[in-house]
Order: C-alpha cells, then structure tokens, then sequence
C-alpha cells in the first residue's frame, strides 16, 4: 500500500515534467481521450441520470486516468505515477466507515450506495467562506451546532486577527488558525455540543505553518476531528500540502482531501470534469492519504453547483463511486444566490438531492458563492440537511424529475443571481433564529417543495 | 467583449488592403490563423517562418494571422465551446510564433496595446482564474508578462518597473491571502510607482469594495471585466 514514504520517493524520483506540460498536454489530453474512448455524453434532459453503465464506463476512464497520469508535485517537477496495483490496492484498503466526534456526538460515517435509505453524513455550515469577526464566527457555529442533523461542522475562515487582515503563512495566520480552533469549540460548548467534530480542519489554515501550530491539543483541537487538505487541480501536490498529511497522520488524523475541478477548467466540459472528480478520489487516497473524500466542483462562470451541467456531474460522480468502491464521498455544494432568497434554497435542494440520491455525504454549503464576508447564515445548511435525509432512498428517476422542475426555475438566473442578505440583517444571535422576512421565505419554501412531493419537517422556529 | 480589431483599432499603421496581398502571404496568414485555431505551437513555429521566408510584413503578419484566430479562441472560450486546455495552448502558439516575428517589427511600429504584469500572490497557489485573464489579455492585444503563482509583492511592482508595465493585475482566491494585494499597492506607492501603473485586483473573495478599501484601480469580478478594465488603463492611469 502507498504510504507516505512512498509519495515522496515517487515526488523525488518521478518522470520529470513542467508544470504546463503536466496540465495541459498530459492531463487535459488524457482525460478527452478517456472520454472518446469510453463514448461519456452529458445530456441536459436529464441532470440525474439513472444508467448504471454511465457511471461503471465514467469509473473506469478514471482509473485509467490515475495510472496515466498520476500526481504531479510541483516542488519537485516530477510525475507522481501509480501502478494499476497500487491503485487497486489504495481502494481496497481504504476505509469504508469512520467515528468522528466524542461523547454523545460520536458518530459513525459508513459508505453509502445509489438510492441508500440511511440518512447522509451531515457536514453542515459554511464551507470555509468568509466570516468578518471572532463574533461572526460563534454566531454561525452556534447556529449550525443547533441544527438537529449536524454530524458534523465546516467552519467560515477568520479574515482578522487583533485588528489586522490575515497575511499567508504569518504569524497572523497560524494565530488565526488556533483561535479558529479555540472559538470552533467555545461556540459548540455553548450550545451544549461540545463532542461535535470540526471537519475543514482548518479553514483559516492555508500554509502548513498555520496548521501545524494550531495542532496542540490545547486549542482543542482532537483526533476524532476531520482534517481537511486542499489539493491543487488539476492532481497536484506540493511539500506544503505533504507537510500537512505528514502531520496529521502523526496525530492519527483523518484526512479528508478536498478538491474543487472546475467545469470549464483543465478537464474540459461536464464528462471530463467528472471523470476527473472521480480521479481525484483515488489520487487522494494515494496522494494525500485521504481516508476519506471531499470533492466540490463548481462551474467556471456560475462559482456554483446548481446549473444542469454541474447536477449531472455530481449525480454520476456519487453512482461511479459507490458503485465501484467503498471510500467515503462527502460532496461540497456552492449556491450563486444568497441568503433569504428562494433560489439559494432551490439551488442547494437540487445538489443535495443529486448527491445524496447518488450514494454520496454532503457538506453543506458555500452561500453565494462563497465569496462575501458574512453573506451566510444558520439556515440554509438547515434546509440542506433536511432535505438531504427527505430524499435518503428517493430513486435517481424521482430525484430527476423533482431537480428538473427546480433547475427550471433558477437557471435563467445563474449568471446574474439574487445575492440575498448577509447574516445580521436576516439572524437573530440572541433569538437564534431567522427574520420573519427569513423565515416567509423558508415557509413559502417548504410550501412549494411539497408541492413537488417533497414533505419537510415543520420548523422548529414554528 | 472587446476582442476585435484590437490592433487594427489603434490605427497607428494602415493595413495592406486585401488585394495586396498576394496569394502566398494569403496562405502563409491562413497558416498562422490555423495553427492558433488548433491550439499547435511547433505549427504556428513553422508558419511564423514560412511567413518571414514569404517577406510577409511582421505586423501584418501578426495582426491579419495570428489576432483574428486568438480572438476567436477567445470569444469561444467565453461562449464555453471550448475550455481552459485549448486557451492556453492556443495562447502558448500564439507566443511561440511572436517570438519569430516580434523582433522583426521595426522599431516605432506597436505590436501590443500594453504591457500587463500579472500573477497569483504571495502565500497562494490558486492559477486557473490567473490563467484565464492572463490569456485572455493575450487575445485582447496586450504583452502580458505571468509571474506564476505565490508571487512576491516587490516581485510585482520591481517587473512591472522593468518591463515598464501599464497595468499590474494580482490574483487572490483565500480571504487570507487576498491581504497580500494591499501589500502590492502600498509597496506601488512607496516605491514612487503609483501614478504611473493601474493596479487591478480579481479572484474570489474579491470585491468592489475591497478594491476600494485597498486603492485599487479596479475590480475584475471576472476575466472579461478584467480585460476590459485592462483596456481601460492601455495608456496609463
């Protein structure tokens, strides 16, 4: 089995390669190749597909993939390859379920399959988007701590630390990331989760530095927490990212490797990025000696999830996983709108719905793109874990025809998108709960997704 | 988006008009257009030669062969018909074949509407979105001069100072590494440099009023508004 020792004898010793030569005319042209060769066609009459040979064919063009191409460290400017063996064997030893969480919030994540009745592993928050304040942050975890479903939490990023505007690798950062991990745990111990797990260990933590420092237990920081590592895309690795594996593993650590392939990007259009969202499962257990996955395409333009082209990629990833290994797949959503938007909601419900129908996690979610400090709130990860173990067992042919009628009813508007309010014009912190103005919309919500077959619970705000 | 007659638009030099042009330079300008079209630089290589065998003028050469077909790499990329792989190598032979004709332009004649200096920021990695403006820029009409990834902030401006850049553009996708752009400018105007440079600034947690908060020139919410804002700043500020 390739263990670290290894990734490194292969960074050390590998074909050497310019980083453009790797991406573009080894990577990019080897997965258009596998997608002639195994005839993948997206179809946007059908965002989630229901054909098993679809998913099979999209598996198989992506381990061909892996042992074509490899990783490629950028320190070193060497190939990473893999043997088909070495790939099979990762997969076979890679585990298909794992306790995360102490006490009363210990949890075990196991592997899904298409159409699972189980409910999904909820990581629920803010995907690692901006927060502007230490009293942003415990606002939001505390809110996402209170959700019923949360397995688990993904934190926003501190932008300040003592006034200043966090610079990489500084002591800024590396005193960001461990009060990240200090206010992670104040915020649950004050709603009485204190055994929760944080899993984007951690957000405010880019550099390996900043990781590394917020490591010591008395940031509060545990082994039974997630530990989340960014890959480079297209299937890149640097020592930075190796020194991070190599010091989780130290602390027994489960690494969860996150990668985001942009549709549009290095791999193409919808069927190469998604053959090379399934490569990256496996590159990750080899690479970055991930335990377990966290893939999160977005579209080029839209910086989201939602459109056909990305439900679809989705859809087939979770199939072409969990019907071919057991690795543990916990899909990362972005929405364009924001929150107190119908659409946001509308958006998220149709990822959620095409991951979870197709075997996979979720992780839940970047609002608006991610991309404004504060523009998030407790609720929209609510409705995504709500609906996320509404549509647990729901088959591919519903699933489809309830994310055909939502897609319809945003897509017009992905390029140009609502961006909503930002969190303290539609949450009270003290209330712990949304506007009225929030919460019609939520109602309003709820009200048409019955419509469309899909009961939710009664908010608990009612 | 702005792509065409980017330098037919400046007028500093009329063009050869059609009939002038004879059937081998015709050929030769078909020749550089396809190789840019399909993306193949050691094409766009043999071409650019054929074209100095042929005594095709340099600047025709470049502005009827190889900027109509990288502006119409470019205007697909943005109609999403093809993706990032065929951008970049279109604009890699687009540069493998400037290499040959560029010092052949005789000096006085502009071959570019500017220089633009451009890279992701110290401490961060992230490439596609520099990637995409930086080619784009290319197809637009400007040199354009990438320092990569994990750019240091003097590297910026001391580049910008020697290639005597207009515009300097810096990438940042993390909302700790989008602090590195404020370094830029302030080491912009410490070193006397300010008045004579736009700095732009673009990548994910950026904004409008980031952008301001920091004295940026602009915003680039995307790469087509970077191009234009690029535009914008040709002759300075």
């Amino acid at each position: 089995m390739v263990q670290i020792l290894d990734v490194m004898q292969k960074a050390l010793e590998g074909k050497p390669m310019s980083e453009s030569d790797y991406q573009l005319r080894l990577f990019a042209s080897k997965v258009q190749e596998k997608v002639k060769e195994y005839d993948i066609k997206f179809d946007p009459a059908t965002p989630i597909p229901d054909d098993p040979s679809l998913a099979d064919d999209v598996f198989k063009a992506a381990f061909d993939l892996v042992v074509d191409v490899g990783a490629y460290c950028t320190n070193t400017n060497r190939v990473i390859s893999y043997t088909e063996a070495e790939v099979r064997n990762a997969l076979k030893f890679a585990p298909s379920e794992l306790w995360f969480g102490e006490g009363m919030d210990r949890k075990l994540m196991r592997t899904r399959s298409v159409g699972d009745k189980s409910p999904p592993w909820c990581l629920l928050g803010a995907g690692g988007g901006a927060c502007s304040s230490d009293r942003s942050f415990l606002t939001l975890v505390e809110g996402y701590a209170e959700i019923p479903e949360t397995n688990a939490i993904t934190t926003p990023a501190l932008t300040r630390v003592g006034g200043m505007r966090i610079r990489p690798a500084s002591p800024l950062e590396v005193l960001g990331a461990q009060r990240n991990a200090v206010l992670f745990r104040e915020a649950c111990n004050r709603v009485g989760r204190q055994g929760i797990p944080v899993m984007n260990t951690l957000s405010t933590a880019e550099s390996d530095i900043a990781l590394a420092g917020a490591l010591h237990p008395k940031y509060g920081l545990r082994r039974s927490d997630g530990y989340m590592i960014c890959c480079m895309d297209p299937m890149k690795v640097d020592f930075a990212r190796l020194n991070k594996v190599t010091a989780v593993l130290g602390i027994g650590g489960a690494i969860g490797m996150c990668f985001g392939p942009m549709m549009g990007g290095y791999a193409g259009g919808p069927e190469g990025t998604t053959v090379s969202n399934v490569a990256h499962h496996m590159m990750g257990v080899l690479t970055y000696q991930s335990s377990w996955l966290l893939p999160f395409p977005l579209h080029l333009r839209y910086v989201s999830s939602s459109c056909r082209e990305l439900l679809w990629l989705i859809s087939v990833t979770g199939q072409a996983v969990s019907r071919n290994t057991h690795l543990l797949t916990v899909n990362l959503n972005y929405t364009s709108a924001g929150p107190s938007t119908p659409m946001c909601l509308y958006e998220t419900t149709a990822s959620v719905t095409a991951a979870v129908t197709a075997g996979m996690h979720i992780e839940s979610l970047g609002v608006a793109s991610n991309k404004e400090e504060d523009r998030t709130t407790p609720v929209e990860p609510r409705i995504s874990a709500e609906v996320g173990h509404a549509v647990a067992g729901m088959s591919l042919a519903d699933a489809n025809q309830m994310v055909l009628k939502l897609v319809q009813s945003y897509e017009k508007r992905l390029a140009d998108p609502p961006l909503g309010k930002t969190l303290y014009d539609v949450w009270d912190p003290e209330r712990r709960r949304p506007s009225k103005e929030y919460l019609r919309v939520v109602r309003d919500y709820k009200k048409k997704m019955s419509g469309l077959g899909l009961p939710l619970r009664r908010d608990d705000w009612d | 988006m702005p792509l065409r007659g980017l330098f037919a638009a400046r007028g500093e030099r009329p063009f050869v008009s059609r009939r002038e042009i004879s059937v081998s330079a015709d050929k030769v300008l078909k020749q550089l257009q396809d190789s840019i079209l399909k993306c193949d630089s050691a094409a766009a290589v043999s071409a650019a030669k054929a074209a100095i065998q042929a005594k095709v003028d340099p600047l025709q050469a470049i502005e009827k062969g190889l900027v109509p077909a990288i502006e119409q790499v470019g205007e697909k990329f943005e109609r999403m018909e093809l993706y990032l792989p065929e951008l970049m190598l279109a604009g890699d032979a687009m540069k493998s074949a400037l290499d040959l004709l560029l010092p052949l332009v005789p000096k006085g004649q502009k071959t570019s509407k500017a220089t633009v200096v451009i890279g992701t920021v110290q401490g961060d990695v992230h490439e596609i979105g520099k990637n995409i403006v930086a080619s784009l820029l290319m197809a637009g009409g400007f040199d354009v001069v990438d320092l990569g990834v994990n750019v240091k902030t003097s590297v910026f401006v001391d580049e910008a100072k020697s290639k005597n850049a207009k515009v300097i553009g810096a990438s940042a996708l993390m909302s700790s590494t989008i602090g590195s752009q404020k370094d830029i400018v302030d080491y912009l105007s410490a070193s006397g440099e300010r008045r004579k440079r736009a700095f732009l600034v673009g990548g994910g947690p950026t904004t409008q009023d980031w952008a301001k908060e920091i004295g940026a020139d602009g915003w680039g919410k995307d790469a087509v508004s970077a191009v234009k804002l690029a535009n914008k700043f040709a002759k300075g500020r």
